[in-house]
């Protein structure tokens, strides 16, 4: 990719001091291709997309970072609005384009791209409109990067992972969904906060679908070791099995709260995208809920379909999937959601072809 | 500040895990008010405000941050959208009020709060308006955290800073504004572009009125040691003067050019407030271009007037203005761009009294 310069009057035709400024080395070689840049592509520059982008650079994630998106102007202000803080962060290339040519090679294609829900429209509608972006944006992506992963943020996130899969012919350990890592972190959140205790120290998983039909699993969560349901049992604190569903219901409602009061979410799913970045491009080997293709697990059957359950990552993407032990009913709620999503899919499935 | 459940169903009248969950060690004493935490308060939680927000809360700098707003609603959305972050995040305690009494012992309360200019609006007007704002914002700030560091980046920033600093009778070194140092940073950036090299090796300073009479310090730009203009003459290079001020007329302007594009500047901004929060709470003695009181200093002796100069920051806030030499050409804009602060401020006497 050739350099395109930033200014105007600094460089060829205006004050260009740059030729006699630096003196290489004789003998230099050029720099060989195994000493490989880490590159991040973000398709999606509205509030999400941003966000993912500010904190993967804030974290110092990537060497190089593509935004892309179809707005030139919108991409070409975001993109020197990042740039401009150059003094105050690590050296990452960050450039902007409409064509997928820039996004060659990379490392992780994130994908924020999609149309919001209108409000007389239907979830199955709000779906054929977004199968058709990702028609226009997932082959190209994958053409360009054939070995990248992708990680796949619009919603519904776990249909879409599924349509992503199904465009870009990867192999399943490298198409991913950011699925319920963000409600776990909103249920971390609201169980740490109560116990006035470090998030971290709080194990929750919320798995199934990123939706209504999620499945909080309370048999496995832990703080500190301690498992929670086990606990309340030898403390004898009675526990309703309404109030776990009102705390459950809580986590999945937050997030249309926070869109009633501030239009839209932001921070909280950068972070989250930004965390899922950081194990898979340093090789973490962290465990999260994100969303993968489950094929006869938990007795899900039906067909292959895209939910989320606690799964290790690294480099190569998805390394294996948590054998948790679920209870019977957890169980059960699993599995409707499978047939939720199975049906949502069976119905796109003629628009991918 | 008594705590404020996150959720309904999480405490007291719901499922209240926190009473035995721990033991505490017989003997404890209660904290002492030496083991204090970094408190950092943001005042305005749009664009700017919120992108300086989640900068700090990325980068650690602070263990509890409180925003304040007129807003009720979208406070609670932005504070909610970061709280939900709390896995991926160290431990802040983030609030958010309406009232001023949540932001009591603040080691540094950033200002970002500030009308907007509405079209046909004259400068004078919009900056009355802001004025009127800082004397509800500025008095209590300074009431409830009487030590505390004033960092202004509300527009325009010269007039506000010298504004904060008579509402709040704080001693001038702890009244601070933003000043130029986002405008010394795209300096930086693009000389760093156009030799391809980290912009962290450009020292590049632009001084004075943070706004079109801004000052390129030539005479002071050095790449890795390098004095740019003596190496131009040295090398032979010829430029017209006005390639120089075409380059630093690009600068002013690129602020302009990314509203134009994407609607609004903040994660450039956002950034740079970021930056200097750490050097002041972090007592980092680094040298930043920021606005601050300049009488008595540079041949500046028309009055009391906030303008940007190199300055070493610290946890006492301006340790001193660095005496960086000036051509008299850069002197002489300087003391113009005094003059015209100061006329400005005597027309605001009436509300700063």
């Amino acid at each position: 990719m050739h350099r395109i310069p930033s200014s105007s009057y600094l460089g060829p035709g205006g004050l260009d001091f740059s030729k006699s400024f630096f003196t290489p080395i004789n003998g230099s070689d050029c720099p060989s291709r195994s000493k490989h840049n880490t590159k991040i592509t973000v398709v999606g520059v509205g509030n999400v997309g941003m966000a993912i982008s500010q904190i993967i650079l804030t974290q110092n994630l990537a060497d190089e970072l593509i935004l892309l998106g179809v707005n030139p102007d919108k991409l070409r202000g975001e993109m020197l609005d990042l740039q401009h803080a150059s003094a105050f962060l690590p050296r990452t290339k960050i450039r902007a384009s409409v064509d997928y040519d820039a996004t060659a090679d990379s490392d992780l294609c994130i994908i924020t791209a999609g149309a919001r829900q209108k409000s007389d429209e239907s979830r199955l509608d709000l779906l054929h409109r977004n199968v058709a972006v990702y028609k226009k944006i997932v082959p190209q992506l994958a053409a360009y990067s054939p070995e990248a992963i992708l990680l796949v943020v619009s919603n519904p996130v776990d249909v879409l992972s599924y349509v992503a899969w199904k465009l870009s012919g990867f192999p399943v350990n490298r198409v991913i969904g950011s699925g319920t890592n963000l409600d776990s972190s909103r249920f971390r959140f609201l169980i740490a906060d109560h116990l006035e205790v470090n998030a971290h120290d709080v194990q929750a998983y919320i798995v199934g679908e990123h939706g209504d039909s999620s499945v909080a699993l309370w048999s496995s969560i832990s703080v500190a070791g301690v498992p929670i349901l086990r606990f309340l049992h030898q403390n004898q604190i009675a526990c309703e099995k309404k109030t776990l569903e009102n705390i459950h219901k809580e986590v999945v409602q937050s997030a249309y709260e926070v869109i009633r009061l501030k239009g839209c979410t932001s921070w909280a799913i950068g972070y989250s995208v930004a965390s899922l970045a950081r194990t898979l491009l340093r090789d973490q080997r962290q465990i999260h809920p994100v969303s993968i293709l489950v094929d006869g697990l938990y007795g899900i059957e039906g067909g292959q379909v895209f939910l989320s359950l606690p799964a290790m990552l690294g480099r190569k993407g998805v390394l294996g999937i948590t054998n948790i032990s679920l209870s019977d009913e957890e169980t059960q709620q699993l599995r409707n959601s499978a047939k939720t999503l199975l049906e949502a899919q069976a119905q796109v499935k003629d628009f991918i072809n | 500040m008594h705590k404020t459940p996150s959720s309904s169903y999480l405490g007291p009248g719901g499922l209240d895990l926190s009473k035995s969950f721990f033991t505490p060690i017989a003997g404890v004493e209660p904290p002492s008010p030496t083991k204090r935490r970094t408190k950092i308060t943001v005042v305005g939680v749009g664009n700017v405000g919120m992108a300086i927000a989640q900068t700090i809360l990325t980068q650690d700098l602070a263990d509890e941050l409180v925003l304040v707003d007129a807003n009720s609603e979208k406070l609670r959305g932005e504070m909610l959208d970061l709280q939900h972050a709390a896995a991926f995040l160290p431990r802040t305690k983030i609030h958010a009020a309406v009232d001023y009494d949540a932001t009591a012992h603040s080691d540094l309360c950033i200002i970002t709060a500030g009308a907007r200019q509405k079209p046909g609006e004259s400068r004078l007007d919009l900056l009355q308006r802001n004025v009127s704002i800082f004397k509800k914002i500025v008095p209590p700030l300074a009431a409830y955290s009487p030590e505390t560091i004033i960092l202004v980046v509300s527009n325009p920033v010269d007039v506000l800073t010298y504004a904060a600093w008579r509402f709040s009778r704080f001693p001038a070194n702890r009244v601070i504004g933003s000043g130029t140092n986002l405008d010394s940073s795209r300096f930086r950036f693009l000389i760093a572009d156009h030799l391809d090299v980290n912009a962290q090796d450009v020292q590049a300073y632009i001084v004075g009125e943070h706004g079109d009479s801004s000052v390129a310090l030539w005479s002071s730009i050095s790449v890795g040691g390098v004095p740019i203009l003596s190496f131009l003459q040295r090398q032979q290079i010829t430029y017209e003067k006005k390639t120089l001020e075409n380059i630093h007329r690009e600068v002013v302007e690129s602020a302009y050019e990314v509203i134009r594009l994407k609607g609004y500047t903040s994660w450039a901004i956002g950034y740079s407030v970021a930056s200097l929060a750490r050097s002041l709470l972090r007592d980092q003695r680094r040298i930043h271009p920021v606005s601050v009181l300049v009488n008595g200093v540079q041949g500046i002796d028309c009055g009391n007037v906030f303008l940007s100069l190199p300055a070493m920051l610290g946890r006492g806030g301006v340790m001193g203005i660095t005496n960086v030499h000036l051509s008299e050409e850069e002197a002489e804009k300087l003391k113009k761009s005094a003059k015209t602060l100061l006329e400005v401020q005597e027309k605001l006497d009436y509300l700063l009294g």
